[in-house]
């Protein structure tokens, strides 16, 4: 996948199928340690022992519309391939947990992507469902919390079609707000004056 | 063949106003992985790939490729474009997919041999 945020939907889409009524999503950027953490966690069936050892299994899904289900492996290879890793916690009845890891400033490591909009698509398209977006870099955070939005919005205030419009530009101006990395920083080389 | 000539006859639809698309291609690369194009482009490549964000244009200039192609009709982010303009990268687009161009770029002799 070219954006992160496209694994992080894939994987809130598993959630869902997994009938989470709540999905946080955490991002953290620690620019000392180089390091990006994407966590993706949920209420839903979780799975057995047995399944989250295959859930990395390109030939394993839980789908029945195609054969193979390819997210987390996608995400796994992705992460180790930018010196990261994935985990998958998961108990059967209370959820499951994904955590990926890249090394931030990773040649390959895929832009973020537009965050704003995969979350208005998630919310928009499930108002029934809690979520939370954390996202911080070196201690600066953005926070987009559905349950705080309803208790101001009202009942079926995340119904409204304008609250589309208003996610996409909140999470977009507060991820810039805290310098969040849309994409590996090698621009350094460019700055100055013409190299042609 | 040069850039220009290549670009008008394959109809691709180039990006990047004002800046100079006479270079000569002898040769080309065709990739999505940032640290493979570092790794194996050569001088004077021709780049084709689906990538659309800034480190593309960085790739570019220090591989010193002779351009990029987008492919599949990605565009690129505006500050791409803003940052190839300043950096004098010619970037295409072409709305075929990569396998497709890449074949007809054969075709008109520029091939991949490293």
């Amino acid at each position: 996948m070219l954006e992160l945020s496209l694994h992080i939907l894939d994987l809130v889409q598993n959630s869902l199928r997994a009938q989470a009524s709540a999905v946080e999503i955490q991002i953290q950027e620690d620019l000392k340690k180089d390091l990006l953490t994407i966590g993706v966690s949920d209420n839903g069936q979780g799975m057995s022992p047995e399944i989250v050892k295959r859930v990395i299994d390109p030939f394993y899904t839980t789908r029945t519309t195609r054969e193979v289900g390819l997210g987390v492996p996608l995400l796994k290879e992705a992460a180790e391939r930018c010196g990261g890793h994935l985990e998958v916690h998961s108990e059967k009845g209370k959820g499951t947990q994904i955590l990926a890891s890249f090394q931030l400033s990773h040649l390959d490591r895929a832009p973020l992507g537009d965050m704003g909009e995969t979350l208005a698509i998630l919310i928009a398209g499930n108002p029934g469902v809690d979520f939370l977006y954390d996202h911080r870099v070196n201690g600066q955070a953005y926070r987009l919390d559905t349950r705080e939005m309803r208790e101001i919005l009202g009942t079926g205030g995340l119904e409204d079609p304008s609250i589309f419009a208003f996610i996409r530009q909140d999470v977009q101006q507060g991820l810039k707000k805290i310098g969040a990395a849309t994409f590996p920083q090698i621009m350094d080389f460019l700055q100055g004056p013409e190299t042609r | 063949m040069k850039l220009h000539e290549l670009a008008e006859r394959l109809g691709w639809e180039l990006k990047t106003k004002n800046v100079p698309v006479t270079g000569e291609v002898k040769s080309g690369y065709a990739s999505d992985l940032l640290s493979d194009v570092l790794a194996n482009s050569i001088e004077g490549d021709l780049w084709v790939t689906r990538q659309t964000h800034l480190n593309i244009v960085a790739i570019a200039v220090m591989r010193d490729l002779s351009g990029i192609l987008l492919v599949s009709g990605a565009e690129p982010d505006p500050d791409t474009v803003e940052k190839a303009i300043e950096k004098m990268i010619p970037i295409f687009r072409t709305t075929l997919p990569t396998f497709e161009v890449v074949g007809r770029i054969y075709q008109l002799g520029i091939s991949g041999k490293r």
